[in-house]
């Protein structure tokens, strides 16, 4: 951190310490959900996917908390400059990150319908796609606590990878239904499963873009190409006469 | 740091260039460079002795009543050098007024205590200059507090009357430029609240330079702020950019807390 020098009045340091503390034991909370949240979909196990469900609330205390925090440095401490901006991150860093256990709380919801259908094989490619979300995810929480934003800034560049591997899984999802039609249901859910996965990766990328601004105190505005090309008109396999 | 040299139109209202002040053997404003803007309100921010006051004081000559100080360098108000001797002192107060620290009103009336200043500079009389005393008392947003008491003495007002009563006596010589010198550190909130909000008001007919502690003040008043330490302008700019994201580290380092 270029700031090795502290506030002369010690307890803003312990503040402002305690707000990152609390942004990285949320961050690390929602990665073990995701994380849990794929082994339920591959031992199919509805106790866990349930338990995963119950303890996104711990995630949204959480976020409270932040918020309660944030008001209250805004209130007394009257940060300014670099701790303006640190503050006004961390809140929606919270939000990032409570978006993110959302997503994988969905996850586990759907990996429970999702495992009482008959197995589909490319729910092995679940798995790619959250190992490169929590990859990402762990990545820019390290950045958040190191406020490096050259790291940050890799990551937000990484997310290509990410929207790649979503491609592929859309398109192998969407071969799997038109190949047998008794794996829609299960191969939506699927579907839906890798979306949430692939938006924990561009909440993964707004926190970078947060840490970026904290350092720089001002937006990253690089330009960079979406490598998600399920949107595109040409995309095969739609079943669209082309 | 030396700011463009500008056009006629856009000529700042105050140009300092190349200013250095000695307070005997003390070096106390080294090389400031440094623009004022018409009709805006500039902060002047940093540790105590760092020469924001002296800075605010050659503005308008006061240290020339002292001996052993002198000042070097420019300061062109309008264009004018008020550093030239050949400025008169009697120009400068007309056209640059000045509010302190701690209330100083005269031990005389409220009435008094405006027409008094006005007086020495132009002559009033009967209604022209009760209307002079009352616009004074109305831009200072004091008015309706005193309108029936005019004749009552100046010392029984409240701290934050009495420091509005020393900005009318201030604006009452229409002045171009109105230097305030810490003017609410012995105030409480709500009078130091209006006379922020009275800062705002009269931004549009004056100049405002503006020397205080409270960094909050500086960035809730002013358009610009400078940040001066050790006698060194260090760096000025819009008053959102330095609060949010200052340019230099020593800044940073000052409006955060982190050195004193």
């Amino acid at each position: 951190m270029p700031h090795s020098n502290d506030h002369i009045i010690k307890s803003y340091d312990t503040e402002l310490g305690r707000l990152t503390g609390e942004i990285l034991r949320m961050g690390e909370l929602a990665a073990k959900q995701l994380d849990a949240a794929i082994e339920a979909v591959e031992r199919r196990d509805q106790g866990v996917a349930r338990h995963i469900v119950d303890n996104d609330d711990a995630i949204d205390t959480m976020e409270h908390a932040i918020n309660n925090d944030v008001v209250r440095l805004l209130a007394l401490r009257a940060p300014m400059a670099r701790d303006l901006r640190a503050v006004f991150a961390a809140l929606r860093v919270a939000s990032d990150i409570e978006r993110i256990g959302d997503y994988a709380a969905n996850v586990a919801k759907r990996a429970i319908p999702l495992s009482l259908a008959a197995p589909v094989a490319p729910a092995a490619g679940l798995r790619r796609l959250a190992t490169l979300a929590n990859a990402a995810l762990a990545e820019v929480l390290e950045a958040y606590r190191a406020l490096d934003a050259e790291r940050a800034l890799r990551v937000w560049q990484g997310d290509t990878r990410l929207d790649e591997a979503y491609t592929a899984v859309f398109r192998e999802l969407l071969t799997y239904m038109m190949e047998d039609p008794r794996s829609i249901t299960p191969c939506t859910h699927l579907l839906f499963m890798a979306k949430n996965i692939e938006r924990i990766g561009d909440h993964a990328t707004n926190i970078a873009e947060n840490i970026w601004y904290v350092v720089h105190g001002e937006p990253l505005t690089l330009p960079r190409h979406s490598h998600d090309t399920t949107t595109d008109p040409d995309y095969p396999h739609l079943g669209n006469p082309r | 740091m030396t700011e463009p040299a500008a056009t006629a139109a856009t000529r700042p209202h105050i140009e300092v260039r190349g200013l250095d002040f000695h307070y005997h053997q003390h070096h106390a404003l080294k090389h400031i460079d440094m623009d004022i803007p018409a009709r805006q309100v500039t902060a002047i921010i940093g540790p105590s002795g760092c020469g924001k006051s002296t800075l605010l004081r050659v503005f308008n000559r006061i240290y020339a009543i002292y001996p052993g100080l002198r000042a070097a360098g420019e300061v062109r108000l309008d264009g004018d050098n008020i550093l030239d001797p050949r400025y008169s002192m009697n120009r400068l107060r007309s056209k640059v007024g000045m509010v302190f620290q701690k209330p100083v009103p005269f031990p005389m009336t409220i009435f008094e205590n405006v027409a008094w200043g006005i007086r020495h500079h132009e002559k009033l009389k009967g209604t022209a200059m009760e209307q002079r005393v009352e616009q004074a008392l109305r831009s200072a947003a004091l008015w309706d507090e005193v309108k029936d008491k005019l004749k009552a003495s100046a010392l029984g007002l409240s701290g934050g009357q009495q420091q509005r009563l020393c900005i009318a006596r201030g604006i009452a010589l229409k002045p171009e430029v109105l230097l305030l010198d810490e003017p609410t550190s012995a105030l409480d909130p709500i009078a130091t609240g209006r006379i922020e909000q009275l800062i705002e008001e009269l931004k549009r007919d004056f100049t405002i330079v503006i020397v205080t502690h409270n960094m909050q003040q500086a960035a809730r008043v002013s358009d610009r702020t400078a940040f001066m330490y050790l006698g060194e302008l260090v760096e000025i700019g819009d008053t959102e950019t330095l609060f949010t994201r200052p340019g230099k580290q020593q800044t940073e380092d000052y409006i955060t807390g982190r050195f004193g």
